[in-house]
């Protein structure tokens, strides 16, 4: 089995998610599962080289991605409470007012 | 090679679709929380046990997060979406995760591994940047927090 090409098909539904849906959660969604396919190339070649680096890198990317998805969440619900807004063409629309 | 590394792929990339293409919110996310699962038991099958365990804590908060910020954003109007609808999005899956499957690449890329153990790895390598990374998750609890007391203070 190839690891790499599974890496691959996970980021393209990531991509496929984030080019087709609108809701503000299910976009987030996608960025996580692209984050994820990228991750996992770190511990596919910590597995082939056997090597213990490549982990802490994997560690030091999720870190920082699930700090990143706070903040992301934080965002969608101020953005919900204050303008009832959970789709992105519609807080696009708010630029242009 | 494990047996059940084939059905480990195909789950993730099915549960990774569902997440993306289920209408329902809580059961996108009920999926979302199943594929990080499977992640983690491949990241055991790769041999590398301390990011499948990282993962597997990581998945708890933010598939948690996920959970209360779906149940809160959803409207309570239930959504119809087809089980023939749900069905071909799972195949469509299927057929996505059979290339990782079927195909096999010969790289033929030398690695030189440093034969380090992880805390050395960590520590004496990446110290740095452990250091910096705490600034940063210091930086954005600050900022996460900022942004929802705002709101509290204009409320």
């Amino acid at each position: 089995m190839e690891y790499l090409i599974l890496s691959m098909s996970l980021l393209a539904v990531g991509v496929y998610g984030l080019v087709t849906k609108r809701n503000l959660l299910k976009m987030l969604i996608s960025i996580e599962i692209i984050a994820a396919a990228a991750s996992m190339n770190f511990a596919i070649f910590a597995s082939t080289a056997g090597d213990k680096l490549g982990q802490a890198f994997l560690m030091l990317a999720l870190s920082v991605d699930t700090a990143m998805t706070a903040i992301v969440i934080a965002l969608v619900l101020v953005a919900y409470r204050e303008l009832k807004i959970l789709d992105i063409w519609d807080l696009s629309k708010l630029r242009e007012k | 090679m494990f047996p059940y590394e084939e059905i480990l792929a195909v789950a993730l990339v099915v549960s990774a679709f569902l997440a993306v293409h289920l209408e329902n919110t809580m059961h996108a996310v009920i999926s979302f929380g199943s594929m990080f699962t499977v992640l983690s038991a491949l990241y055991f099958a790769l041999n590398t046990p301390f990011a499948a365990l990282f993962q597997l804590i990581i998945a708890v908060g933010t598939v948690a997060v996920f959970f209360l910020a779906g149940e809160m954003l959803t409207p309570k109007t239930k959504i119809h979406q087809k089980l023939r609808n749900k069905v071909l999005g799972a195949v469509i899956a299927v057929g996505l995760s059979l290339p990782s499957i079927l195909l096999d690449l010969q790289p033929d890329t030398l690695m030189n591994p440093h034969n380090l153990s992880f805390s050395s790895a960590l520590w004496e390598y990446r110290a740095l940047d452990v250091i910096a990374q705490g600034v940063v998750i210091l930086v954005l609890a600050l900022g996460a927090a900022t942004v929802l007391k705002e709101r509290r203070r204009e409320g």
